[in-house]
C-alpha cells in the first residue's frame, strides 16, 4: 500500500505542478470514495448492478457474484460482503432485473436466481450458450438490458497473433439476445468491445481499445449492420441470418485512413470519437451516459468513458451533424486504484467504478478495486462542450471566460491529424496539420466562444489545447486539452471576419525556428526538470515512470538494455512490442513527437544508469 | 504470450526401463511358496482375497502355510544401488506390504482407501519410520514422511507406484559420506515424496547395515497382494564426456547459423557449454564445437534447449535443429560406436526478449542424465505459486476450461466435495470426464495473469471417464457428441449444496444428479427423467466402454485393466463388441430414473 501511494503521489503531484501553485485540482470537485475489500475476496471485478433496495452486486473474474451491503457508506464506512453465487466462468458483465441477475460467462448468458429466497443463488440457468474455441481473449461482456428486455452481449475476438473470430460463431459481433434465447447478430467489427452501452435515444455505443486494425482508442456508435473496422470476425457474415454481407477481400489494407475505406466500404462506420492513444487512455473500457439528472456531474446528457490501463474516467459530449453522431473528449478524473472495466450509477447519482488489472496492467497499482466517484456540486472551470460550426468551433465553457485570455491567439494551440486503418496493431498519428484561428466571437454571457479556423477537415480529429484561456477569476481550465472528431461539417452561417473578431497576436518574440536538426548530432543532456517537462508534453508519462513500472517499463528499465540514443529514436517511432514481452499492452509508435525531443529524453534515460553507477560509487562506504 | 509457449510445453520426460518377465520366478531369490505367479487376479473393493485366474504375468502372494512369516518377504536377484523402480500393485481390502528398497529404505504399501484421517508414514505411499530401541520406550520410532495425501485407490484396482531412489554413499573406508535419498514416489499419478532423505533403514530391513547395493525385497508377511509391469531403471554404465572443446563467438546477424566467412569476436578453448559467452542481448552466434567421448556402444539420447535458434550436430549429422523457448525439450536419439565423436553446437538469437538460455543434455539408458552445460547457462522456470480452490467445508465448484484426453473442453464444471471426492462434468454433453479423490481444483492457468491455456486441473487421484452422455435410444449406437440440435443443456439447480444438472433430450426432460456415495468413495450418478405425454421412452445406459471387460460379481464391473469400477443395482448387463475393437457394457432401463456408481 506504502508502494501505491508514493507512486500516485509523484503522478498526481507532477501534474499539479504544471499548473499554478494552488490552482485546483480533479479531486476538489470529483471526490473518490474507496469501498473496503475483505482481504480474503479476490474482487476483480467484471461486473457491476445497482439493486434497487441500496445494495450493489458485483461479479468477479473468478466466477462469484458478491451482494454489498451499505455500499453508499451512509452512516458507516463498513460495507459487508454476502457471496450470492459462486463457480461461473470469468462473468465481465452484470444486470439486475425483476429480481434476478443476468451475467456472461465466456460461453453462456445466464440467468441466476435464489428461489428459496436463503440469499444464494440456487438456479443457474443459460438463456444462451455461446460456442468457444477455447482461447484465453475469447472474452463475453454483458447484457446489457434495453426498454424491450432483450439482452444486448458483446464478443471479444481470440488473438492468435492477432485478433481471430473464426473460431466461434458471433465472435467479433455486437447480438441482442431474446428472454427466450433467441439471438439476433446486430453489429460486427469489433476488436475488444469490454464497455458499450444504450443513451436515453435508445442508440448503443460501444468502446474500442486500440489493435490490429485500430489506430487508436474509439467510441462507435452502432446501428444495424455496421462494421465497425476490425474485420476478425467477419465469416460469420456468410451466415443467413448476417445482417450485411462483407469479406476480408473488400476491406483495403494499405494504411490510408478509415474514412478513406469508408468510402469504399458501405457497412464500414467510423467512430463517432476518437481517443487518441496514450493521451486519452490506452485502453477504453465502460461508458455511461449521465442521466442522474444533475447528481454526477456538471455535464448531463454527457458520456464517462473509463480507461482500463490509465485508471481514469474520461468525458465525452456528442452532438448529432447531418443525423451522424460526433463530438469531442476531455480527462474527467484520474487516480482510479486498479484498471477501470465497469462503471454503473449508483441510486444517488454517484458513480460505482469496478476494478481489475490482472493480466493487463494499469497506473492504478491494486491488483483489483471498487471505488466511487462522487461530484461535491462544486462547478469547476471546464470546456463544457464543443460544436462543429461551418467554419470552425463553438466552445462552450461551465463559467464566464476572461475576454481577454480568450481573444487571445497564443491561448490556443490547434491541429488536427487522424490515423492509418491496417492490419497492423495501432498507428502513428499520421497528415498532422497546425491550425491557425482567423477569428474569435464571444458570446454575451461569455460563456460561448466561437473560434473560426484556417481550415478543418471533415474526418479528421481536431485537438484543442486551450492553455491561456481563463476565467473571470484568472484562473485556468481544469482539463485544457480536448479532442473533436469532426465526421460531418454541419451547414449554417459562417462568421464574417473583420477587425473586432480577429485575434489579438501580442509582440512576443517567438521562439527562434530551429534549424533542422541532425538526430546524430544531438547530445544536449538536460535537467531532470526538463526531462520532466518534455516527458509530459508528449504523454510519455501516461505509460512510463523513472523507476517504477507503470504501463509500459521504467525508463531505469529501459537504460538498462543500452539502447544508443538513435536505437531509442528508433523504437520511439517504430516501438517493437516482442522487446517487452512482459508488458500486456503494446507500445503506440510516437512519429508525431519531434526528433529533438526524443533525443534529449534519450540521452537522459541513457544517463539514468550512469548516474546510479556514480551514485553507488559516491555511497559506497 | 510467451508464457503461453512455455506453459504448453511441459516437457514429458519418458524412460526407458528394463522390465523383469513374470512368466516364472526366476528373477527372485529363493521365494516361499506362497508367491505364484498368475495370469490375472481380480476382487470386488470390499473382499480381503483375489480370484485368480491360471496363467502368467501376474506375481501374487497368497497365504498358503498357515502363519506369514518373515521368510515370506521377496527378495529380488536385481542387486542396485540408484534406481528408478515402477511397478503396478494390487491390494485386496486391508492388505499391507511395502517395497524395500535395497532391502533397507521401505515405502510402504497399505490399503489406505476410504481413509479420511490425515496422512501419516505408515499409509499408502509413506517412507516408514526408522526404529532405534535405545531411544527409550514408545520413544523408538522416528523419522517417517507421511504422503502428501491420500493417492490410494479402491482395493481389487490396479494402482501404479514410482520410486525414483538414490543409494548412500560411502567413502574408501566404507563410512557414509551421504544418506539414501527417495527422489521421488508418485503414485498413481501423484507426487507424494520429493526428496526426502533418510538417515538410517528401516526397522524391518534384511540387513544390519548400509551398504551400496541391496536386493528390492517386497514384504510378504503381512497379507494378500499382487503385482504386474515391474520395470526398472538403475544407472551403473558410464556415458558421454566432452573434451577438447572450442567455442567462436560472431555478433551480426547470422541466418542458419552459419557464419559465412565472418570475422569472430571471441574464440578459445573451454570446458563446459555455456550461453554466458554471449554479450548481446540479439544478433549473435555461438558455436561450440569439441569431441564426444563415447565409452560404449550404444543409443545416446541428446536433449538440447534454448531460446532463439539452435542447431546440434553429431559427426556432421543435424539432430536438434529448429526455433524453439528454452523450457522446450528437443529430443533426438543416435547410436554411437564407441570412441570419439564430433558434435558441434551452433546457437543464435535474432530477437532482444528471451534469455540466453542454452543448455545439452545427454541420456543414455543404464546412466544418469549429464548435462554437458554449465548450470548457469540454463535459467529456472518462472516461479509461480499454486492457486488451489479448496472443498473443505461445503461443496463447492466451478467452471474452467479443461482438457480431456488431449481436448480443450470448454463447457466444464468442476465439483468438489467435502467428503474428497470430486469431478469434471462437460455441461455440452451432459457427461463426466473425470473422477478424482484428495485434493480438489488447481486453478493457476485460470487464475494467474492471462494467457493460455486458461484451464484447471485435478490435484488428486484422478479418474478419466469416456466424457459421453450415457443415455442412448435402445439399440441405437452411441454417438461421440450429443450436439445435434435433439439434445438442449437447460442449466442446473443446487441442491444440498451440489449442482442437479438439467437437460431436454428428444423431447424428455431429465435431471443428472451425483452424490457421494455412503462411504464418501465414489460418486452415485442418478439420471431421471419425465417422459411426455403418452410416450414410454426405452433407453439402455452405457456404464462404459473400454478395452476389456472385468465382471467382478453381478451389478460390478471394472473397466480398463482394473481402472476403475461400475456399480449398480438391477439388470444384468450386455456386453458388446465394438468396430474398433472395444467393448461397451449396457444396461437396458425403463421407467423415470437409473442410478450407478463410480468406485475408484
Amino acid at each position: 500500500m506504502k508502494h501505491t501511494v508514493s507512486i500516485l503521489f509523484i503522478f498526481i503531484s507532477s501534474l499539479a505542478w504544471a499548473q499554478n501553485p494552488g490552482a485546483k485540482t480533479e479531486k476538489d470537485f470529483y471526490e473518490i470514495k474507496t469501498l473496503p475489500i475483505p482481504q480474503d475476496i479476490y474482487l476483480e471485478i467484471g461486473g457491476i448492478a445497482t439493486m434497487p433496495d441500496g445494495r450493489l452486486g458485483v461479479s468477479t473474474r473468478r466466477g462469484e457474484i458478491w451482494i454489498i451491503d451499505n455500499p453508499y457508506q451512509k452512516e458507516s464506512h463498513q460495507t459487508y460482503y454476502r457471496r450470492f453465487a459462486s463457480g461461473m466462468h470469468e462473468i465481465l458483465g452484470l444486470a439486475y432485473k425483476d429480481g434476478a441477475f443476468y451475467c456472461s460467462q465466456r460461453g453462456e448468458l445466464t440467468k441466476v436466481t435464489d428461489t428459496d429466497r436463503d440469499g444464494v443463488a440456487d438456479r443457474y440457468e443459460p438463456i444462451y450458450q455461446f460456442q468457444l474455441s477455447g482461447n484465453y481473449h475469447e472474452y463475453t461482456y454483458g447484457p446489457v438490458f434495453d426498454k424491450n428486455g432483450d439482452m444486448w452481449v458483446t464478443l471479444n475476438l481470440a488473438w492468435v497473433g492477432f485478433g481471430e473470430g473464426k473460431f466461434s460463431k458471433w465472435r467479433g459481433w455486437l447480438v441482442k439476445i431474446s428472454p427466450d434465447g433467441k439471438l439476433e447478430p446486430f453489429a460486427a467489427g469489433l476488436r475488444s468491445p469490454a464497455g458499450y452501452s444504450i443513451n436515453q435515444e435508445g442508440d448503443i455505443f460501444y468502446g474500442e481499445n486500440q489493435g490490429d486494425w485500430v489506430g487508436s482508442g474509439r467510441v462507435t456508435h452502432l446501428a444495424k449492420g455496421d462494421f465497425a473496422g476490425n474485420p476478425g470476425g467477419l465469416k460469420w457474415a456468410k451466415e443467413p441470418n448476417s445482417p450485411f454481407k462483407l469479406t476480408l477481400d473488400e476491406i483495403p489494407d494499405n494504411g490510408s485512413p478509415m474514412f478513406e475505406a469508408a468510402k469504399k466500404v458501405k457497412n464500414l462506420k467510423l467512430p463517432a470519437v476518437w481517443f487518441p492513444h496514450a493521451i486519452m487512455g490506452i485502453s477504453t473500457s465502460d461508458i455511461l451516459q449521465d442521466t442522474t439528472g444533475g447528481k454526477f456531474s456538471p455535464f448531463p446528457g454527457q458520456y464517462f468513458v473509463a480507461d482500463q490501463g490509465q485508471s481514469k474516467v474520461m468525458r465525452m459530449g456528442l452532438e448529432k451533424v447531418n443525423g451522424v453522431y460526433q463530438g469531442f473528449c476531455i480527462n474527467y478524473r484520474e487516480g482510479f486504484q486498479s484498471g477501470i472495466l465497469r462503471e454503473r450509477f449508483g441510486l444517488d447519482g454517484s458513480m460505482f467504478v469496478g476494478m481489475t488489472s490482472r493480466g493487463w496492467g494499469s497506473t492504478g497499482k491494486d491488483d483489483f478495486g471498487l471505488q466511487r466517484l462522487v461530484w461535491n456540486g462544486l462547478t469547476p472551470f471546464e470546456i463544457n462542450m464543443i460544436e462543429a460550426r461551418p467554419d470552425g468551433f463553438e466552445i462552450s465553457f461551465t463559467q464566464a471566460v476572461d475576454v481577454n485570455s480568450v481573444k487571445k491567439a497564443a491561448s490556443y494551440a490547434l491541429r488536427s491529424y487522424i490515423y492509418k486503418y491496417h492490419h497492423q496493431y495501432g498507428s502513428p498519428i499520421v497528415d498532422v496539420k497546425d491550425l491557425a484561428i482567423k477569428g474569435i466571437v464571444v458570446s454575451a454571457d461569455k460563456k460561448k466562444v466561437r473560434v473560426v479556423l484556417d481550415q478543418i477537415r471533415q474526418y479528421f480529429i481536431h485537438e484543442f489545447k486551450l492553455t491561456g484561456v481563463k476565467n473571470e477569476a484568472g484562473e485556468l481550465l481544469l482539463h485544457e486539452t480536448a479532442y473533436y472528431t469532426l465526421n460531418q461539417i454541419p451547414a449554417g452561417d459562417k462568421v464574417l471576419l473583420n477587425a473586432s473578431n480577429s485575434p489579438i497576436v501580442e509582440k512576443v518574440a517567438l521562439e527562434k525556428k530551429m534549424s533542422k536538426v541532425d538526430p546524430a548530432k544531438t547530445t544536449t543532456l538536460i535537467s531532470d526538470n526538463e526531462a520532466m517537462a518534455l516527458l509530459k508534453k508528449h504523454t510519455c508519462v501516461a505509460c512510463h515512470a523513472r523507476e517504477e513500472k507503470l504501463i509500459g517499463p521504467s525508463f531505469t528499465d529501459i537504460s538498462k538494455r543500452k539502447y544508443s540514443d538513435k536505437q531509442i529514436l528508433a523504437l520511439v517511432y517504430k516501438p517493437n512490442p516482442k522487446n517487452w514481452p512482459d508488458f500486456a499492452t503494446e507500445m503506440a509508435p510516437m512519429s508525431h513527437v519531434p526528433a529533438k525531443d526524443v533525443l534529449k529524453i534519450a540521452s537522459w534515460i541513457n544517463g539514468l544508469t550512469q548516474k546510479k553507477a556514480n551514485d553507488a560509487l559516491i555511497n559506497r562506504d | 504470450m510467451k508464457k503461453l509457449f512455455l506453459l504448453l510445453l511441459m516437457p514429458c520426460v519418458s524412460w526407458a526401463q528394463q522390465e523383469i518377465p513374470l512368466n516364472d520366478l526366476r528373477a527372485f531369490d529363493q521365494p516361499s511358496t506362497n508367491w505364484t505367479i498368475e495370469q490375472a487376479v481380480k476382487a470386488n473393493y470390499t473382499d480381503t482375497s483375489f480370484q485368480v485366474s491360471l496363467g502368467k504375468g501376474v506375481l501374487l502372494n497368497t497365504l498358503r502355510n498357515g502363519k506369514y512369516k518373515r521368510s515370506d518377504d521377496l527378495k529380488f536377484k536385481l542387486n542396485h544401488g540408484d534406481i528408478r523402480l515402477i511397478l503396478d500393485f494390487m491390494l485386496p481390502k486391508g492388505a499391507n506390504s511395502g517395497i524395500y528398497l535395497q532391502g533397507r529404505y521401505e515405502v510402504q504399501l497399505l490399503d489406505s482407501y476410504g481413509k479420511k484421517q490425515r496422512m501419516k508414514f505408515g499409509d499408502c505411499g509413506g517412507i516408514y519410520e526408522r526404529w532405534n530401541d535405545a531411544r527409550g520406550k514408545g520413544n523408538e520410532g522416528y523419522e517417517g514422511y507421511a504422503p502428501r495425501q491420500n493417492a490410494c485407490k479402491a482395493p481389487g484396482l490396479w494402482q501404479t507406484i514410482e520410486i525414483d531412489f538414490q543409494a548412500p554413499r560411502f567413502d574408501a573406508n566404507g563410512k557414509k559420506i551421504k544418506n539414501a535419498i527417495f527422489k521421488k514416489v508418485i503414485l498413481n499419478g501423484i507426487l507424494v515424496q520429493e526428496n526426502m532423505e533418510v538417515s538410517g533403514m528401516t526397522r524391518g530391513s534384511l540387513f544390519d547395515k548400509e551398504a551400496a547395493l541391496g536386493p528390492i525385497t517386497i514384504q510378504g508377511d503381512h497379507g494378500p497382494i499382487a503385482f504386474k509391469n515391474l520395470r526398472y531403471e538403475t544407472y551403473e554404465r558410464p556415458t558421454v564426456s566432452l573434451g577438447d572443446l572450442n567455442y567462436t563467438y560472431y555478433e551480426g546477424v547470422f541466418t542458419n547459423l552459419q557464419a559465412n566467412n565472418a570475422p569472430p569476436l571471441l574464440k578459445g578453448k573451454t570446458t563446459e557449454i555455456t550461453g554466458k559467452t554471449i554479450k548481446v542481448q540479439k544478433d549473435f552466434l555461438l558455436v561450440y564445437e569439441g569431441e564426444l567421448n563415447v565409452p560404449e556402444s550404444d543409443t545416446y539420447e541428446f536433449i538440447s534447449h534454448w531460446t532463439g535458434k539452435g542447431r546440434l550436430e553429431v559427426d556432421g549429422q543435424v539432430l536438434n535443429q529448429g526455433d524453439y523457448w528454452y523450457s522446450d525439450r528437443v529430443s533426438h536419439s543416435k547410436v554411437l560406436s564407441a570412441g570419439k565423436h564430433q558434435l558441434k553446437l551452433s546457437f543464435s538469437k535474432d530477437f532482444s526478449w528471451g534469455n540466453r538460455a542454452l543448455g545439452l543434455f545427454v541420456k543414455r539408458i543404464g546412466s544418469h542424465l549429464v548435462a554437458l552445460h554449465a548450470r548457469t547457462s540454463l535459467p529456472d522456470p518462472e516461479a509461480v505459486g499454486l492457486i488451489e480452490v479448496k472443498a473443505e467445508a461445503e461443496p463447492v465448484y466451478q467452471r474452467s476450461f479443461a482438457f480431456h484426453q488431449g481436448v480443450k473442453k470448454t463447457h466444464v464444471i468442476h465439483v468438489g466435495d467435502p467428503s474428497g471426492v470430486h469431478y469434471s462434468y462437460d455441461l455440452n454433453q451432459g457427461a463426466i470426464l473425470q473422477v478424482w479423490r484428495g485434493k480438489f481444483l488447481n486453478a493457476t492457468q485460470m487464475w494467474e495473469n492471462r494467457g493460455e491455456p486458461q484451464t484447471s486441473e485435478p490435484l488428486g487421484l484422478n479418474q478419466v471417464l469416456d466424457g459421453k452422455f450415457p443415455l442412448v435410444t435402445s439399440g441405437q449406437a452411441q454417438p461421440d457428441s450429443v450436439n445435434n440440435g435433439q439434445w438442449m443443456y437447460k442449466g442446473y439447480r443446487i441442491q444440498h449444496g451440489r449442482p442437479v444438472f438439467l437437460y431436454q433430450w428428444n423431447n424428455v426432460m431429465l435431471e443428472d444428479n451425483l452424490v457421494p456415495n455412503s462411504t464418501g468413495t465414489g460418486w452415485t450418478r442418478t439420471i431421471s427423467w419425465k417422459p411426455a405425454q403418452g410416450t414410454k421412452p426405452t433407453f439402455d445406459l452405457v456404464l462404459g466402454t473400454s478395452a476389456s471387460v472385468v465382471k467382478v460379481q453381478p451389478g460390478l464391473i471394472s473397466l480398463n485393466e482394473n481402472q476403475y469400477f461400475i456399480q449398480w443395482n438391477g439388470g444384468p448387463e450386455t456386453v458388446q463388441n465394438l468396430a474398433n475393437g472395444k467393448q461397451q457394457v449396457r444396461i437396458p432401463v425403463e421407467g423415470n430414473s437409473i442410478s450407478y456408481q463410480v468406485i475408484w
